[in-house]
């Protein structure tokens, strides 16, 4: 009797205020069904976290993988419900109270994100390459390397299975980067993807040191450009009264203000966002990461975070930048010619498998740009179709790296590929498949989509870039065939690696790159077709 | 804007200034009358007398202490960071009287002939302006602790920098129940809404977790292992002397009155009278409520002295524990219950009686359930120690050292030797094994 | 306006403070010993302290993390409480959702023995 009595007393206060508040805040609308992908990925990675706190340790492992992947699947699965249906089209692409735009670019992007997602978790999950719970990942990162600790740690079968929410968590950062229609919905998108990152590129297994190195250097470098893009946003704030893309664009076409805060904050924000594409002059972490980092990983970061990023500076510059075209393509030449250079003329010079990807991913970011360059839809669908092909080629070029092993773990000196292909041509042969792919050699699909972003380019008018382009094409070429002549036409070494049988996952892996890096070359249209259908952002 | 603030916008400055020095004022009196207040009650609690030779009862005890300090030498040590050492004393005491400044203390009165609230100022987030400005004092403790250059003043200012913040999230998630029921974060506002119930017996649960987390927000016993004497001297004020040590036992004290008066702003219908007396219609009107506030503050006051006098300090692990595997997920439990029941009852017909006891059904068996659970940790843990300690019968001398047997182990009595079995039975158990040890070890 | 009796009142106290300490080192007095300025030890010579402070545990990092973690969980359910009432459902349900997703984090840490102190 008490106890309702003061309850009901309780609801005095709170109906007078009420009454109080009668212009009440309008709850915001949420379009759940066209956001489920997202909903589908953050719910798996935090049902992960529950599950790294109460599943017992032996069950970790295969509960964390099932999980992950029926995360990304089920999201797979939510993205051509959403894309099938009409929800997307027209004025309704705008969710979520204008935070997020789920157009056509947008579903293609995060289609191809959960699908190179897919293959790196493959590869991830990975344990028999490197025989241990906690396969290529350290037993436990928070040990010194070298310390009792860290043999304690591995005796005990520790494993580091946060590796799988956090890799769910970074793919859900990037399924929303490209999708945010303001400027601060895409710092946080960016923040979550590259938060797991940085954690991520540490917990290597093998050269402990190396690995927490590039970790380090990610993480402060990252910091550092993301504060350079969240200055940007304010400047641009400062400019146009808001962060919405359109409403930037509308302030930018009246001209109204102050320019120099408008180009100081496109300024600022580009340089947030070439850093995690990695073009040059802000590509100086790349080499050091992919190297250091787990080389699953590696693979994720170079396929995943490319597309997520590209797709950002995509929405960003062609929506909310789209009436500077003038002013930020000479800037945008410049980026592009010098990242094309930089990434084919160092490449030529490494001596580490790794290291060499990484500035052949430099390079690709360099052609993209060039894509990006176009600024019209048909570079759009270039870049779309680009960032697809090149992504599923450059996992399977890190996968091929994770099979070849010395007894110290990957054997990734370029001179210990001597004679690779003698000894396991099937190998040899998917990587060299790859490698014509970055080449740009027709009948791969690097072929087509260089061909598609550089005949944008050339309608665009962007004429000497795409002769930059074609040339840096070629010395780029050079390196990658001289790289499969010493993979077949060399003798191996005496105690040279030797190629790892891997588990079902890693050959999934590489024969899925295998095959869409074929296809794709053979019969792009469908393909194309698609990006070209997506093509279009809607403001 | 509400009718406080809007009175206190006409104030004239002289009128602003005059309560600015009331406040102050008020505070340093406060302060001198709660230590005195203290050591005699504490006393008493200990059959002892205490102060009683300075003034009457010993009222100007606390005066001559802080006059003595004032004369005795300010040391600075020789590996002190000087500046941080200086400004430390500074950055704790100014935060605590800043506190003050939005707690009510009494309802419209009129000063020299002019019309106010007994109140200094009045701030649509005045509580989120409390936590704000007592953050600032965290960091008069850690600078203290740190600057001073010594092992003992950093661990101390450590500790209580984690105390307090582990506390001060129990304590601002204590605030949400209020602000869910009161629609406000205003400190007269939520006073004003108190007229019928006050929040400390509709909230109870809110309130109860308020008051643990004040000790530990002040670090007062039980929770004052920042100054564990035992372990740490005096914990970040161990190098501090003269003055300086004043100020930090002068904010100490403050904030004892702040928390006290927060809490009974929040919970205790601040300056409103409490049951019987507000039957007198006068009870709320003019320079009255000023006694019932400073009656609650004190009775709050003499709340933490009780604790003091009656609790042992809590281990560090204990205390942290307390805070943040027991406050806060109870807390997060009772704000989600609440607004789940103000929602219900806002959104449906169903019948309050009902919800209760549905919700009351759900925490027992969480409880119960949380028992079990408990229980088959424990159990776990226990075999899985014994597991672990391979030897189960153990060393009672190892390395020469007495030392008592850990959890799951059991001691091995000494072998006693037939001879000593007759004549020097008392003695056999304690010297005869050692000595032998003795002569094991050479 | 709303901040003249804040700034008041601060005056006096920082004036009061800083008056204090100043004065507390002019009225007492001075007799130089070199001991009697060392870091206080119980008596023993002074543990040495490199410079900038010693190391201390980690833990202390990690329980400021959480701090703030849950310091940003409170900054947002404020203005959801003071706003409740005009919320309605949507608003119960959204913060419930957040309330459990910190929580989800918070179950990680304690099942990892992030708030064990030893």
């Amino acid at each position: 009797m008490t106890v309702a009595a003061v309850v009901s007393a309780a609801s005095v206060p709170a109906a007078s205020v009420s009454a109080a508040a009668a212009d009440s805040i309008p709850a915001p609308h949420i379009e759940y069904g066209v956001l489920s992908p997202l909903f589908v990925v953050f719910g798996a990675a935090v049902l992960g976290v529950l599950v790294e706190a109460f599943a017992p340790r032996a069950a970790r492992w295969a509960v964390q993988v099932g999980l992950t992947v029926l995360g990304l699947v089920g999201a797979f699965v939510a993205v051509v419900l959403v894309a099938s249906s009409d929800d997307w089209k027209g004025a309704r692409a705008v969710v979520a109270e204008g935070a997020v735009t789920v157009d056509g670019p947008t579903l293609f992007l995060q289609g191809t994100i959960l699908l190179l997602a897919f293959v790196a978790v493959l590869l991830l999950a990975e344990r028999r390459l490197d025989p241990g719970p906690s396969g290529a990942f350290a037993a436990q990162a928070s040990t010194v390397p070298g310390s009792p600790g860290e043999r304690e740690a591995t005796r005990a079968g520790a494993a580091q299975t946060e590796v799988f929410p956090l890799t769910l968590f970074a793919v859900g950062g990037m399924l929303l980067f490209p999708a945010a229609n303001d400027l601060l919905v895409a710092f946080v998108a960016l923040e979550v993807l590259s938060l797991p990152l940085y954690l991520l590129c540490g917990l290597a297994r093998r050269r402990r040191l190396l690995s927490q190195e590039a970790a380090m250097k990610y993480f402060l470098l990252g910091a550092f450009s993301s504060a350079f893009f969240l200055y940007g946003i304010a400047l641009l704030y400062g400019y146009a009264g808001s962060i919405r893309l359109s409403e930037i664009a509308d302030a930018a076409t009246q001209a109204q203000g102050s320019d120099v805060l408008l180009l100081s904050g496109v300024g600022l924000v580009t340089v947030g966002l070439l850093f995690k594409a990695g073009a040059a002059p802000f590509h100086a972490w790349t080499p050091d990461v992919y190297q250091g980092a787990p080389t699953a990983v590696t693979a994720f970061m170079a396929a995943c975070t490319k597309v997520a990023a590209f797709g950002a500076l995509l929405r960003i510059y062609y929506v909310a930048f789209g009436g500077l075209k003038w002013e930020w393509r000479p800037l945008m030449w410049g980026v592009a010619i010098l990242t094309m250079l930089v990434g084919a003329v160092i490449s030529l010079t490494q001596q580490d498998v790794k290291r060499m990807l990484a500035y052949s991913s430099i390079a690709h970011a360099g052609f993209v740009l060039v894509g990006v360059l176009a600024a019209d839809d048909a570079g759009l669908r270039g870049v779309l179709f680009y960032l697809l092909a090149y992504g599923f080629a450059t996992i399977g070029a890190f996968a091929v790296v994770t099979m070849v092993r010395d007894p110290a773990g990957e054997a990734t000196h370029l001179s210990q590929w001597a004679g690779l292909g003698r000894r396991s041509p099937l190998v040899a042969g998917a990587f060299a498949i790859f490698l014509l792919s970055f080449a740009g050699i027709p009948l791969t699909s690097g072929f087509m989509s260089k061909y598609a972003v550089f005949s944008a380019a050339l309608d665009g008018g962007a004429s000497p870039v795409v002769v930059v382009a074609v040339l840096a094409s070629v010395v780029a070429a050079f390196f990658y065939v001289r790289v499969i002549v010493l993979m077949f036409f060399s003798e191996p070494a005496a105690d040279g690696p030797t190629v790892a049988v891997p588990s079902i996952l890693t050959t999934v892996a590489l024969a899925l790159g295998v095959t869409v890096t074929l296809v794709l070359g053979v019969i792009p249209q469908p393909v194309l077709d698609l990006a070209g259908d997506a093509a279009a952002f809607v403001r | 804007m509400n009718d406080t603030a809007s009175l206190l916008a006409d104030d004239p400055w002289w009128l602003i200034a005059f309560k600015a020095v009331c406040v102050f004022g008020f505070l340093v009196v406060i302060t001198l009358f709660n230590i005195v207040f203290e050591r005699r009650v504490v006393a008493r609690m200990q059959h002892r007398i205490g102060p009683n030779r300075h003034g009457p009862f010993g009222s100007l005890q606390s005066l001559a202490d802080g006059v003595k300090l004032a004369f005795k030498e300010d040391l600075t040590p020789s590996t002190a960071d000087k500046v941080v050492f200086f400004l430390a004393p500074v950055i704790s005491t100014a935060p605590a009287f800043l506190a003050f400044a939005v707690i009510p203390f009494g309802p419209e009165v009129s000063i020299f002939g002019e019309r106010t609230t007994l109140q200094l100022a009045d701030f649509p987030v005045g509580v989120l302006y409390v936590l704000a400005i007592a953050s600032v004092g965290i960091y008069g403790i850690v600078l203290a602790g740190w600057s001073s250059g010594s092992t003992y003043p950093l661990l101390g200012g450590l500790r209580s920098s984690a105390q307090m913040i582990s506390y001060e999230v129990a304590m601002g998630l204590s605030f949400v129940a209020v602000f869910l029921v009161a629609g406000s974060m205003s400190t007269s506002q939520i006073v004003a809404e108190q007229s019928d119930w006050w929040y400390g017996v509709i909230l109870f649960p809110s309130f109860a977790i308020y008051l643990v987390a004040m000790v530990g927000e002040t670090n007062r016993a039980p929770f004052d292992l920042p100054e564990a004497e035992g372990e740490l001297v005096g914990g970040f004020h161990t190098e501090y002397s003269s003055l300086k040590f004043a100020l930090f036992f002068l904010a100490e004290y403050i904030n004892m009155v702040n928390v006290s008066a927060l809490a009974t702003t929040l919970f205790l219908g601040g300056w409103r009278a409490p049951w019987p007396i507000s039957l007198w219609d006068g009870a709320n009107e003019g320079w009255w409520p000023l006694l019932w506030w400073i009656a609650k503050v004190v009775i709050l006051i003499f709340v933490f002295v009780w604790l003091r006098g009656t609790l042992p300090r809590l281990r560090y692990d204990q205390f942290m524990k307390l805070g943040w595997k027991g406050l806060i997920p109870v807390s997060l439990a009772w704000i989600v219950l609440l607004a789940t029941v103000l929602t219900v009852r806002r959104e449906t017909d169903i019948d309050t009686r009902t919800l209760l006891f549905t919700f009351a059904g759900i925490l027992v068996v969480g409880l119960l359930l949380s028992f079990v659970w408990d229980a088959v940790a424990a159990r776990k843990e226990a075999t899985k120690l014994e597991v672990r300690t391979a030897p189960r019968q153990r060393d009672a001398f190892s390395g020469g050292f007495p030392v008592p047997p850990l959890p799951g182990q059991s001691l091995d009595e000494p072998a006693r030797q037939p001879a000593h079995s007759g004549a020097a039975a008392p003695d056999a158990g304690t010297t005869g094994p050692d000595t032998a040890q003795e002569g094991d070890r050479g | 306006m709303d901040w003249v009796p804040i700034a008041w009142l601060g005056g006096i106290a920082f004036g009061f403070a800083v008056f204090s300490v100043v004065a507390g080192a002019l009225t007492g007095p001075r007799r130089y010993n070199r001991a009697k300025l060392q870091a206080y030890e119980c008596g023993i010579e002074p543990t040495p302290q490199p410079v900038g402070g010693g190391r201390f545990p980690v833990k202390y990092y990690l329980t400021a993390m959480l701090f703030i973690v849950f310091d940003i969980e409170i900054v947002f359910l404020y203005p959801w409480a003071v706003a409740f009432d005009s919320l309605g459902l949507f608003g119960l349900i959204e913060m419930v959702l957040f309330i459990a997703t910190v929580f989800v984090a918070f179950a990680y840490v304690w099942r990892r023995g992030g708030l064990e102190w030893d």
